[in-house]
């Protein structure tokens, strides 16, 4: 039996002035934006290494600070914003395995339901695998050439998935 | 559509993103792009104030902006009637782009949504198909925003929903057609370039 149609909806076309500008003459070919923009990405890498160097010292002070029963309140949300820094801005950096890593860790923290205690070894394990990740003989590795370590990880994250005091994604 | 440029000078695009940096690097590729005016911000917070101050032309939003997320501020943007930049376009950046996902963004009113990490390719590509690309706006009681069906293949049950939809015999395509491949890439992740 077909559908009873819902009340009349009002269409419209609106011409964004986002679409009228962007369509004018003069713009950038695509070829050409994409190498600039590409350009900007490479000369931004030198100070963005600074960066990644400085945010995982950050990421390992507060987990080590947890493991020492330092934590201030709010460590796991601050351990899940950085990782989730890493996850986007890996790839595009250059850090495939970084963006792994980071992502598999953001993906074990999001499935832990609120006020459950996170495993500092899942966290600390990961946060290895970061600086592991890091290292620039890893920076240009490709999943498959690091089995040993995706396929650890990927299993350490179906095993927090399955566990008790975890509920499952 | 790939080849046609896209003059993005004097376009005033917002970032909304609570990474800094990921801001900065959005910032560097629209820049290779020719955008000269960009605008960011950390939280939802930020975009509403900038939304009341300024006319923005286009909003590349974190689908986890704090404090409401992005898929909630579309949400907010689009319902408000007072806001002449309500109908403006809004791209989503989201690591999780599982079919849920996509549906949400799409089901707020968001025009694209941008796959984390991100790449030059994918974000003028989405760009692209906005300014070229334009969709009818729709405003029902639940929903305001572009028109959430791309491509036409009969409606289910034979009748659309709305009122001005008459039945559609769906030919056989005898022309070149975006294919539905070309359709899910605009929407699914595309983590390279």
């Amino acid at each position: 039996m077909p559908k009873t149609p819902s009340p009349e909806a009002h269409t419209f076309y609106v011409d964004t002035r986002f679409q009228r500008l962007a369509r004018r003459p003069g713009g950038v070919p695509r070829e050409v934006a994409l190498e600039s923009a590409q350009n900007n990405i490479d000369q931004s890498k030198p100070e963005f290494e600074s960066w990644l160097d400085a945010e995982l010292q950050n990421l390992a002070t507060v987990v080590r600070n947890a493991e020492a029963g330092m934590a201030e309140s709010g460590w796991l949300e601050d351990v899940g914003f950085r990782s989730r820094q890493l996850r986007d801005l890996g790839t595009t950096m250059g850090f495939v395995l970084l963006t792994f890593v980071a992502n598999n860790l953001c993906e074990i923290l999001d499935a832990t339901p609120a006020g459950h205690a996170s495993d500092m070894e899942t966290i600390t394990c990961h946060l290895d695998a970061l600086f592991l990740a890091r290292q620039e003989q890893y920076r240009h590795m490709r999943l498959e050439e690091v089995p040993e370590l995706t396929k650890g990880l990927r299993l350490v994250k179906e095993t927090v998935s399955i566990s008790p005091d975890v509920a499952p994604k | 559509m790939a080849n046609t440029p896209i003059n993005l000078r004097d376009l005033v695009i917002l970032v909304a993103d609570p990474s800094p940096y990921l801001c900065m690097l959005v910032h560097g590729i629209l820049r290779g792009f020719g955008a000269n005016k960009l605008l960011e911000v950390r939280h939802s917070f930020g975009v509403l104030e900038t939304l009341v101050g300024q006319k923005i032309d286009i909003l590349l939003c974190d689908s986890r902006l704090p404090p409401h997320g992005g898929l909630q501020l579309t949400r907010a943007i689009r319902r408000n009637t007072e806001n002449e930049n309500r109908t403006m376009p809004i791209l989503i950046m989201s690591s999780d782009t599982r079919e849920a996902t996509i549906t949400g963004a799409r089901d707020v009113g968001a025009n694209m949504v941008l796959a984390k990490p991100l790449s030059p390719a994918s974000i003028y590509d989405r760009l692209a198909w906005v300014a070229f690309h334009p969709r009818q706006f729709i405003d029902t009681e639940t929903y305001f925003g572009p028109d959430r069906r791309f491509k036409i293949e009969g409606y289910a049950g034979g009748v659309g929903r709305r009122k001005g939809d008459k039945v559609v015999e769906v030919a056989e395509e005898v022309g070149p057609t975006l294919a539905q491949d070309d359709i899910d890439s605009l929407f699914s992740a595309s983590r390279t370039g």
